[in-house]
């Protein structure tokens, strides 16, 4: 930092030291949630933490409270934050405005909509000049400038509107402006989870970098213990609002001494490894090649299947497709969101399509399901020509092909129970009635592990967990025993420790019921530990196809390998380390 | 520019429609008004050829086919040739809007924009120190007077402050003695004149603006931008206009525009109260006096006027919005 | 996509029914939860609940036959006329009392009656695609930019002398736009949610999908332009009744003001005869705002009560 004396701190002094914090939720009508509850720790100058914790652990809670931006109804109910010395939650307003100039910043997870939409990128940085008088007027559009350049954009992005750039580029800028302020600690609040995996690599090493050659004190907080493992030198790990592990990043890899701690890192593996296991999950290459199914192999979770099912008879079978879209905007070019893509998914296969976001691959599974119509050439399921129906030939086509969405809590509706939602498509697609119709119900509650059925039945969507719901998600596409699933990112949405019981799942449905499986994702790992085959995507043209143990072990093409590289994974960092 | 060309080629074909509505209006009802209007016309005298068939023409009579009496209304529209007043013959309809129309559109124009920049102002206080007396002070009673009937208001101030205080004429745009002119005596007539029904229309609309515009910048307050400008140290005022409000204001621009309708309508009746003579005393002694030819002409008028102050704000809109100039 | 005009709300008991219901009712619970703990629509509620109390019971607490004219006229208050009387000599107060009557009648009515059109028109309109959609568009802004007041003066006009159906016709015709409006961006919004597309896979209709998977999410928001449309239709039709554009012979708050406007009760002073009917406008209008500050935080919990920070 040019303009500040600030001299590289020894790491002898501390800059933050936290008592004793409690944050409690207290919304009118409902009990009051301690979301932070108890925590202590301190942060030397110059250090990079990483705090992680799943969904709920109340780790961007802390966040919040550390840098006095929450909200009601949250509420810092004891404790004590010493910054520099002096206990925050005394400052008043005037006092704290000022503090949070060169003294403490903070970068939102959405980045993308942290800007205001009607000033100018400039305005940005001359807004927050101004409230400092930090910046000597003459040397702003300079220094704004200068700041741009440091997390590699251009300094011509500074005349752009917000909604001119991309995600990537409006969370780059928001670290700018954090930047902009000199701060002594910076708190990453989950910056790079609405970016694309290839824009989050590039992001966190452009973090790692400043963090590096500006020195400040930093704290990313993450819910994927892999990123953090990569990126800082010392871990905090929450759970239920308790710091239940605090540890150098060294140590959590390699002796973890909380179960929770372990039980997070036991989910993440090298999808290049030779052998990939993950808890459930024997390695599926060799498994294969033995004749065993997964369930015989792991011991957890029997799968219960009671009837005979059909198995897939028919292949779907992409042949020459492209997608146009008409530009977003006129004066702009047609969006080809597929090139010339064919191929066949052989009944009982399992395919992953892989590839970063707008590489293709939704709007594949949506001319796959016929929501959408190809551009040029044809999708058929079995001799059903699936780019010519209409609505009731669609209908029939779904009681054969259908679709576990990515996000369960948007795919269930909110007002209707469990019992509502999977007797739809039993109802509409098959010729069950009554008690028929009841018992194919719980016998698919009972299929997907939610057991006691009669008690799952009964249940609204608010009242599951995310893996809860995406089984229920699952047990509804299994209601006309379809032969062909489409999976879009399945488990992209839930906490790592839910991924592997559904993937289980999938994989146990696929063995057992001769179902085909289409699984569409971004996430190489979980494509290693449930496909067959794979499919590489960009920019909506294949790029590299094969069976997925060799394609990942020995990747040929560029993209595969960036998209590899991206993956988190503390145990290559282990390797590097040993 | 094609934010504009779309606004334009909106505007335009929504003009089309409403005066194509006007032309059905009086066809889709029940009866013939044209029979009923040329009826009340003759107890004034006899009709002339050329009236009636004036009066066939705008309102519709059996003969001449349905497309032709569109085209002779068209005509009439476009060369603002609307004939001749029933209940004030002969004088004609255009000069009769011609003389009412300014004061309308001074009165109503003037008041409305005043009314809904102070309305903005007050709302985004009430949202920026939400919870404080500064906020539930100007909630409530912008809430209660939003509900006030116009007309009410209207009676209520003329009551007091016209027959009992007699701080203000009660009646008129200006009084007997004077003559419209530019001068210094007449123009202070004139404002005293529509001192009450600009206060009545100002406090009946008002509320209406506060509320818009609170709850729009409590949204805007809750966006990650005005967090974030909070993370940066920005200065209260600063997040509170140059975030909040700014982008606040925006969806209340939309509402303004909507909401103007209503108080073209209200000013009706506030002009009927105080025997205001703008656009809405005539339409209503023309639908007393079942003046067909005036009434459809100033409801014309109105719609026409209101479509353009849309236009407007649509204008101004694209101007504030830097997402409407790609 | 099939039109979702004439559609009857299919109900098979078979298969849901008995289900939904538990679960439907404990959401209405926590709705009315929401609304309660707001101040402002606790207020409102009390005072709508007054105002239908009065217009049910209008023959038990009025003490006279509000067309009654066997008094003497233009009276101050008194003590057997609290309000006075007006000039034809009838009592004030039993008028006022029978007045909330028409008011909440066409309140209601309208309410209601423009509040299902707006929904099925903004649903079918949110749930179709392509040009039906641009068409239905453009209808539905033209009659949100036609002024309501002038539009429902002229149809009155050539409607001569219709009763408080035709008020009430007059008004849903013109009323229902703006609930359209907003229904419809709630549909758009819901439509692209993956449950609609989920029911779809499920083998699900369109006017199944638009009116069990849809329309009860939006409950709140219906609710809210009810009583939206219910308050623009009191005002509307105290409008048309004081422009003498209604029947004036009924009882009603807007004749009570024509009437007094018309016998210059401004000149003889006699301000209960204004000031009453008004303020009961007022105040009903006012009960139904302050109820959808409460509904406004159901579907909106950034509006909730809460404090801001300073």
């Amino acid at each position: 930092m040019t303009s500040t004396e600030q001299t590289v701190p020894e790491l002898v002094d501390g800059l933050l030291d936290v008592r004793d914090l409690s944050v409690v939720y207290e919304s009118p009508g409902a009990a009051p949630v301690q979301a932070v509850d108890h925590v202590s720790f301190t942060l030397k100058r110059g250090e990079f933490v990483g705090l992680v914790g799943e969904s709920g652990s109340g780790k961007s809670t802390l966040g919040f409270a550390l840098t006095r931006l929450q909200k009601p109804p949250a509420r810092t109910n004891g404790g004590k934050i010493f910054f520099d010395g002096s206990d925050i939650r005394e400052l008043d307003t005037e006092m704290l405005r000022k503090q949070r100039q060169g003294g403490f910043a903070m970068v939102l997870q959405s980045g993308m909509n942290a800007l205001n939409p009607v000033r100018t990128i400039r305005n940005h940085f001359l807004d927050i000049f101004r409230a400092h008088g930090h910046v000597a007027p003459a040397d702003r559009e300079a220094r704004a400038a200068e700041l741009v350049r440091k997390v590699e954009l251009e300094p011509s992005v500074l005349a752009r509107y917000p909604g001119e750039l991309s995600g990537g580029m409006r969370q780059r800028v928001s670290i700018a402006l954090a930047l902009s302020l000199e701060p002594q600690l910076m708190v990453f609040d989950e910056p790079t989870t609405a970016l694309d995996v290839l824009v989050q690599h590039a992001v966190m090493d452009t973090i790692q970098a400043l963090q590096k050659s500006e020195n400040f004190t930093a704290i990313l907080i993450s819910h994927d213990l892999g990123i953090v493992l990569e990126a800082t030198e010392r871990v905090l790990v929450m759970h239920e609002g308790r710091i239940v592990e605090d540890g150098s990043s060294r140590d959590i890899l390699e002796r973890p001494q909380d179960n929770y701690t372990r039980m997070l890192l036991s989910h993440y593996a090298d999808p290049r490894a030779d052998v990939v296991e993950l808890p459930g999950f024997p390695d599926r290459h060799a498994r294969v090649a033995a004749g065993v199914t997964r369930a015989e192999a792991a011991t957890s979770e029997p799968t219960v299947v009671t009837r005979s099912v059909r198995s897939a008879d028919s292949a779907i079978v992409v042949d020459h497709v492209s997608k146009v879209y008409p530009p977003p905007r006129r004066g702009e070019k047609p969006v080809r969101a597929l090139d010339d893509v064919s191929f066949t998914l052989e009944p009982g296969q399992s395919l992953a399509l892989v590839g970063a976001s707008g590489s293709g691959k939704s709007t594949l599974a949506k001319l796959v399901t016929g929501i959408e119509k190809p551009t040029e050439g044809t999708v058929r399921f079995g001799d059903v020509d699936v780019t010519r129906l209409r609505a009731k030939g669609l209908r029939d086509l779904r009681s054969n092909v259908q679709m576990v969405f990515q996000d369960p809590y948007a795919a269930l509706n909110p007002l209707h129970t469990v019992e509502y939602t999977l007797s739809r498509p039993i109802h509409n697609m098959t010729d069950l009635r009554g008690d028929d119709a009841r018992a194919r119900l719980h016998e698919l509650l009972e299929t997907v592990g939610l057991t006691p059925t009669e008690t799952f039945a009964q249940k609204l969507p608010h009242q599951l967990s995310g893996g809860q719901r995406q089984r229920v998600v699952i047990a509804r596409a299994l209601a006309s025993d379809p032969q062909v699933l489409i999976a879009d990112e399945p488990v992209s949405m839930l906490d790592v420790s839910l991924r592997a019981g559904v993937l289980a799942l999938l994989e146990d449905l696929r063995e057992k019921w001769g179902v085909s499986l289409l699984y569409i994702t971004h996430d190489l790992l979980s494509a290693r530990l449930v496909t067959d085959d794979i499919m590489v995507l960009h920019d909506g043209r294949v790029v590299e196809r094969g069976v997925t143990a060799d394609v990942l072990r020995n990747p040929q093409d560029d993209y595969t390998i960036r998209l590899l590289d991206a993956v988190p994974n503390p145990r290559r960092l282990r390797e590097d380390v040993a | 520019m094609k934010y504009i060309a779309g606004k334009l080629g909106l505007f335009v074909l929504t003009l089309w429609a409403a005066v194509t509505l006007n032309f059905f209006l009086p066809r889709l009802m029940p009866g013939s008004p044209a029979d009923a209007a040329i009826a009340k016309l003759s107890q004034n005298g006899p009709v002339t050829e050329a009236t009636r068939a004036a009066i066939e023409a705008q309102l519709g009579v059996p003969d001449g086919s349905l497309w032709e009496q569109y085209l002779a209304y068209l005509r009439q529209v476009v060369t603002l040739d609307f004939g001749v007043s029933y209940t004030f013959y002969p004088q004609t309809v255009s000069s009769m809007v011609s003389t009412a129309l300014p004061y309308t559109i001074i009165l109503v124009g003037v008041v409305t924009i005043v009314a809904f920049i102070l309305g903005t102002l007050i709302g985004v206080a009430a949202a920026w120190k939400r919870g404080t007396w500064l906020d539930s002070l100007p909630t409530l009673g912008g809430s209660f007077m939003s509900t006030f009937p116009y007309f009410w208001t209207a009676l209520l101030l003329l009551f007091f402050a016209g027959y009992v205080l007699h701080w203000f004429p009660t009646t008129g745009a200006y009084s007997a003695t004077t003559t419209p002119a530019f001068t210094p005596a007449f123009i202070g007539d004139a404002l005293l004149h529509a001192a009450l029904p600009a206060l009545t229309i100002l406090v009946t609309s008002l509320g209406g603006w506060i509320i818009g515009m609170r709850n729009a910048m409590i949204n805007t307050l809750g966006d990650d931008y005005v967090t974030f400008a909070e993370a940066n140290g920005l200065r209260g005022g600063t997040v509170a206009i140059r975030y909040a409000a700014r982008n606040a204001i925006l969806p209340n621009l939309t509402g303004f525009g909507l909401a103007l309708g209503g108080v073209v309508g209200g000013s009706i009746l506030v002009e009927q109260v105080f025997g205001y003579p703008g656009i809405g005393y005539l339409l209503f002694n023309a639908v007393i006096g079942q003046d067909y030819p005036l009434m459809q002409a100033l409801f014309l008028m109105i719609t026409v006027s209101v479509l353009v102050a849309n236009f407007l704000v649509d204008i101004l809109y694209g101007v504030l919005d830097p997402r409407t100039r790609r | 996509m099939t039109s979702t005009q004439n559609v009857r709300i299919p109900t098979d008991g078979a298969a849901d029914g008995a289900v939904a219901a538990p679960s439907r009712w404990r959401s209405l619970g926590r709705t009315l939860g929401v609304v309660w703990s707001n101040g402002k629509a606790r207020v409102g509620i009390v005072i709508l609940g007054l105002f239908v109390l009065v217009a049910v019971f209008a023959p038990l607490l009025a003490p006279y036959d509000p067309k009654d004219t066997s008094f003497d006229r233009n009276l101050d208050a008194t003590g057997a006329h609290w309000l006075g009387t007006t000039a034809a000599g009838e009592d004030v107060l039993s008028q006022l009392i029978f007045g909330a009557r028409i008011s909440i009648l066409v309140g209601l009515a309208a309410g209601v009656l423009s509040t299902l059109i707006a929904v099925a028109i903004g649903l079918s309109w949110g749930y179709l695609r392509g040009f039906a959609s641009e068409v239905v568009g453009f209808i539905v802004n033209l009659f949100l930019v036609i002024p309501g007041l002038p539009l429902m003066i002229v149809i009155a006009a050539y409607l001569q002398n219709g009763g408080i159906l035709m008020i009430i016709a007059v008004i849903v015709v013109t009323g229902w736009a703006w609930g359209a409006r907003v229904l419809r961006s709630q549909t758009q919004s819901l439509r692209s949610r993956d449950f609609v597309t989920a029911a779809q896979f499920s083998g699900e209709r369109a006017p199944r999908i638009v009116f069990r998977e849809i329309l009860p999410n939006m409950t709140s928001l219906i609710v809210g332009s009810l009583f939206g449309a219910a308050t623009a239709a009191i005002l509307a039709e105290a409008g048309l009744e004081f422009l003498g554009l209604g029947d004036s012979s009924i009882v009603s708050w807007g004749t009570m003001l024509y009437w007094a406007q018309n016998s210059n009760a401004l000149l003889t002073g006699q301000w209960a005869l204004l000031f009453a009917p008004g303020l009961c406008i007022a105040l009903l209008a006012l009960s139904l705002t302050l109820i959808n500050f409460g509904v406004d935080a159901v579907s909106n919990p950034r509006l909730r009560e809460g404090k801001a920070k300073k």
